[in-house]
C-alpha cells in the first residue's frame, strides 16, 4: 500500500531524511520509534505533504500513486491522514464546520455526492462516542481552548469522520494522560480494519501496550536503521537506542 | 483696465460644491462653517491625518447637476423598521413621525426644522467642521438627513433604517443626520449609504448624535458602494453619564472610502463599544479614523477593529485614545488586526494613546500579517482545497466583528464579501 524508496529530505538547508525506505502493506501498523531529532517528525510532515519540506531524492508510492505529485489537499483525498503531534487552533472556526466541508471537500473531488445534514450528524455522533468527545468540544472554534488531550482526542474524531486509508498518527501520545492514552488507543483500535493502515510515531513504547502493532522501525539519522515485530519496542524500552544506532552491524531489512 | 481674479483650488471646489448643494436645497444655515472653510487647509498628505489618504485628484471633482431618479429599491427587504430613504442628500422616501414638540420626532431634518427650529438648534454639533475641511465643507452646505429624537424614558420597539443612495453620475452629496437619545431613552439605529456601479461622486455626509444620561444608542453602518465614487463620512458622537453607545461599522464594498469616528464621553460611567470591518481588492482605500476622548471617570471603552487588503488595495486604520486628567478608573482596550493578501496590497495602521490621569487601564494591540500557515495546512491536510481553506480563514477572522450585527445584516455583508472575494 505504501512504499518508499531512499527517501532524502530537507528543510531549509537542513538534510533530515537521507535515504529512508520502508514498506506498509494493508491492514498493518507499523510503529516508528526513534531518538530525539533522528527525523520522525519530518517523515510525518513529508507523507501529510507540508510545503516546508523538500524531497530531494526517492520516491513513495501510495496504492500505485506517486504521492509527491500530489499537494496536501489531494493526499487528504486520495486517503492520506495526518494526526498532528500539535493540532492548530483556529479560532472563529467551528470545529463541526470545518469538518463537514472538509469531508464534503473530499467528496466532491472524489465525485461522490455530499453527505446529508442527517448523514453527517449520524457520523458525527457515532465518531465522537468513539473518542468520548464532549458535544461542546465538537462545537467550539477548532481546536481552541481544548487542552492537550482534547486536541489528541479531537484528531482521532476527525480521522474517524475521514475514514483515511492510511493513517499517520504524529506523536499522539505525547501530552495524554493514562486515560486519554486509553481513550485514543480505543478509538484507534476501532478504526483497524484490513484496508486501513497506521504509522504510529512514537517516542515511548507504552503506546504501543495499547496500539499492538505489526512492525516496529528504528529511526535514527534520517533512516530505518533497525526492524522488527512488536517485541522490538519492549526491548528499546528497556536497552535505549544506543546499541542499534551506534552498531549499523546489526542492522536489518 | 483687465481684472485678476485669483483663486485657490480648494476655493474653486467649494464654490462649485456649494453651488451644486443649492441648487438641490441646503436645510439648514451654513454660514458659521463657512468661516471655517475660508481658514481650514485642504488635506494633503502632509498632514498627519491625511498622510496615506489622498485628495488631491478630487480638488478638480466637476459636479453634475442631473435630473432627479426614482427613489431606489429596497434594501433588506425583510427587515421591520421604521425607514427613511435619501436619494443624493434628499428626502425620498418615508413617514414622519411627530409626537409633539418635546415627543418623539423621525423623519427628515427639514421637516424638524420647520417645526422645532429650536429643538434642532440645541443638538450638539461635532467640532469636526472646525478643524476639517470636509467637515466644514458639509457643514458650510449641508443638505437634508435624518432627524430622530427619541425623548426621556422612551424605549422604541423599532429600528430605524437611514437609507442614503448615491445614484449613479457624478453627483455631490452632503447629508447630514441628527440623532438625539433622550435621558433613559434607548434607540436601534441602522444607517445604511449604498451606490450603483456607475456612480462617480462625492458624498461627503456627517452624523452627530448625542446619547443621553443613562441612555443606550446602538448604531450599524453598512456602507455598501457599487460605484467608483468618494465618500468622507464623518461620525461624531457625545456620551452622557451612565450611558451605552455602541457602534458598528461593516465596509461591505467602497472604492474609496474614509470615516471619521469621533466619540466624547461626557459623563462619569460611559461605556463605548465601537467595532468595524473591512475588506478593500482590487485599487480600493479604505481609511477608518476613529478617536475616543474619554473625559470623565470610571468609563469603559472596547475598540476592535478588522480587516485585509487584497490585492492593489490599501487599508488605513488610526485610532486615537485621549484619556483627560480627571478620567480616573477608566478602562479602554483597542485592537486594529489585519491580514495582507496581495504582494501589492498595503495596510498602514497606528495607535495613539494620550493618558493624562493616572490610575487607568488601557491597551492597545495592533497587527498586521499574512495567513497563518500552519492553519492553512492543517486545513488542507483534511481535504479542503486551498481556496477554501483561504476563504475559511478569512470568514473565521472577521467573524468576531461581523457576529456583533443583526444577523440579516451579517448575512447581508457576508454575502457581498463572498461575492466580491468569489467565496463559495
Amino acid at each position: 500500500m505504501l512504499q518508499i524508496d531512499n527517501l532524502h529530505a530537507r528543510i531549509g538547508d537542513t538534510e533530515i531524511l537521507k535515504g529512508l525506505t520502508l514498506s506498509m502493506g494493508a491492514g498493518e501498523v507499523h510503529a516508528i520509534m526513534g531518538p530525539n531529532g533522528s527525523g520522525k517528525s519530518t517523515l510525518a510532515s513529508v507523507l501529510a505533504g507540508r510545503e516546508e519540506y523538500e524531497v530531494t531524492a526517492g520516491s513513495i508510492t501510495f496504492d500505485g500513486v506517486d504521492l509527491l505529485e500530489l499537494d496536501a489537499t489531494e493526499r487528504a483525498v486520495a486517503g492520506i491522514f495526518l494526526a498532528f503531534q500539535y493540532p492548530v487552533e483556529i479560532p472563529g472556526v467551528s470545529n463541526i464546520n470545518f469538518l463537514r466541508s472538509a469531508l464534503n471537500s473530499i467528496r466532491e473531488q472524489r465525485e461522490e455526492e455530499p453527505l446529508s445534514g442527517k448523514d453527517f450528524l449520524a457520523k458525527v455522533k457515532a465518531c465522537a462516542q468513539l473518542v468520548e468527545l464532549d458535544g461542546k468540544l465538537r462545537d467550539r472554534s477548532v481546536n481552541e481552548g481544548f487542552s492537550g488531550g482534547e486536541k489528541k482526542r479531537n484528531e482521532i474524531f476527525q480521522m474517524a469522520m475521514l475514514e483515511p486509508r492510511l493513517a499517520v498518527l504524529d506523536e499522539t501520545d505525547s501530552g495524554l494522560d493514562i486515560d486519554a492514552l486509553r481513550i485514543v488507543s480505543h478509538g484507534v483500535n476501532s478504526m483497524r480494519s484490513a484496508g486501513r493502515s497506521f504509522l504510529v510515531i512514537t517516542h515511548y513504547q507504552r503506546l504501543l501496550d495499547h496500539i499492538v502493532p505489526d512492525h516496529v522501525h528504528v529511526l535514527a539519522g534520517g533512516r530505518i536503521v533497525h526492524s522488527g515485530g512488536k517485541e522490538l519496542a519492549l526491548e528499546l524500552e528497556d536497552k535505549g537506542y544506543d546499541w542499534i544506532v551506534d552498531n549499523p552491524a546489526t542492522e536489518k531489512a | 483696465m483687465t481684472e485678476v481674479v485669483t483663486t485657490t483650488k480648494e476655493a474653486a471646489l467649494a464654490a462649485r460644491i456649494s453651488e451644486a448643494m443649492a441648487l438641490s436645497g441646503v436645510v439648514g444655515d451654513g454660514h458659521a462653517a463657512q468661516q471655517y472653510l475660508g481658514q481650514l487647509p485642504y488635506p494633503t498628505t502632509r498632514l498627519e491625518r491625511w498622510k496615506y489618504t489622498r485628495v488631491a485628484r478630487l480638488l478638480d471633482f466637476e459636479p453634475q447637476s442631473l435630473p432627479e431618479t426614482d427613489p431606489p429599491g429596497q434594501i433588506l427587504p425583510g427587515f421591520n423598521a421604521h425607514r427613511l430613504v435619501f436619494t443624493a442628500g434628499k428626502f425620498t422616501a418615508g413617514t414622519v413621525v411627530d409626537e409633539g414638540k418635546d415627543g418623539l420626532f423621525i423623519g427628515p431634518v427639514s421637516a424638524a426644522l420647520e417645526r422645532y427650529p429650536e429643538r434642532v438648534g440645541a443638538l450638539a454639533k461635532s467640532g469636526f467642521k472646525s478643524s476639517e475641511w470636509f467637515a466644514a465643507m458639509q457643514a458650510s452646505a449641508p443638505q437634508d438627513g435624518a432627524c430622530i429624537l427619541i425623548p426621556e424614558g422612551h424605549r422604541s420597539d423599532q429600528p430605524i433604517l437611514i437609507h442614503h443612495h448615491m445614484p449613479a453620475g457624478a453627483r455631490a452629496a452632503q447629508p447630514g443626520h441628527l440623532i438625539q437619545v433622550g435621558h433613559g431613552a434607548t434607540a436601534e439605529v441602522v444607517l445604511w449609504s449604498d451606490s450603483p456601479a456607475g456612480a462617480c461622486g462625492l458624498m461627503n455626509g456627517s452624523l452627530d448624535a448625542s446619547v443621553g444620561d443613562a441612555a443606550d444608542l446602538t448604531l450599524e453602518i453598512v456602507q455598501d458602494e457599487a460605484g467608483k465614487g468618494h465618500h468622507i463620512g464623518h461620525h461624531h458622537f457625545t456620551q452622557g453619564k451612565d450611558s451605552q453607545l455602541t457602534v458598528r461599522t461593516a465596509t461591505a464594498r467602497a472604492h474609496w472610502l474614509r470615516n471619521d469616528l469621533q466619540i466624547t464621553q461626557g459623563g462619569t460611567g460611559a461605556n463605548s463599544t465601537f467595532h468595524g470591518c473591512y475588506l478593500p481588492n482590487g485599487e480600493q482605500f479604505v481609511d477608518h479614523h476613529t478617536r475616543i476622548d474619554h473625559a470623565h471617570p470610571d468609563g469603559q471603552s472596547d475598540e476592535l477593529y478588522k480587516g485585509l487588503a487584497a490585492d492593489a488595495a490599501t487599508a488605513v486604520f488610526n485610532g486615537k485614545i485621549m484619556v483627560h486628567k480627571d478620567a480616573q478608573r477608566i478602562e479602554a482596550y483597542q485592537s486594529n488586526a489585519n491580514l495582507l493578501l496581495g504582494e501589492r496590497a498595503s495596510v498602514f495602521t497606528k495607535p495613539e494613546l494620550e493618558i493624562y490621569a493616572d490610575d487607568v487601564r488601557c491597551s492597545h494591540g495592533c497587527t498586521t500579517g499574512q495567513f497563518n500557515r500552519e492553519a492553512l495546512f492543517y486545513l488542507r491536510s483534511r481535504g479542503m482545497t486551498e481556496t477554501a481553506a483561504h476563504n475559511l480563514l478569512v470568514q473565521a477572522f472577521l467573524a468576531e466583528v461581523l457576529d456583533g450585527f443583526r444577523p440579516m445584516i451579517r448575512d447581508h455583508v457576508h454575502a457581498v464579501y463572498a461575492e466580491r472575494l468569489g467565496w463559495t
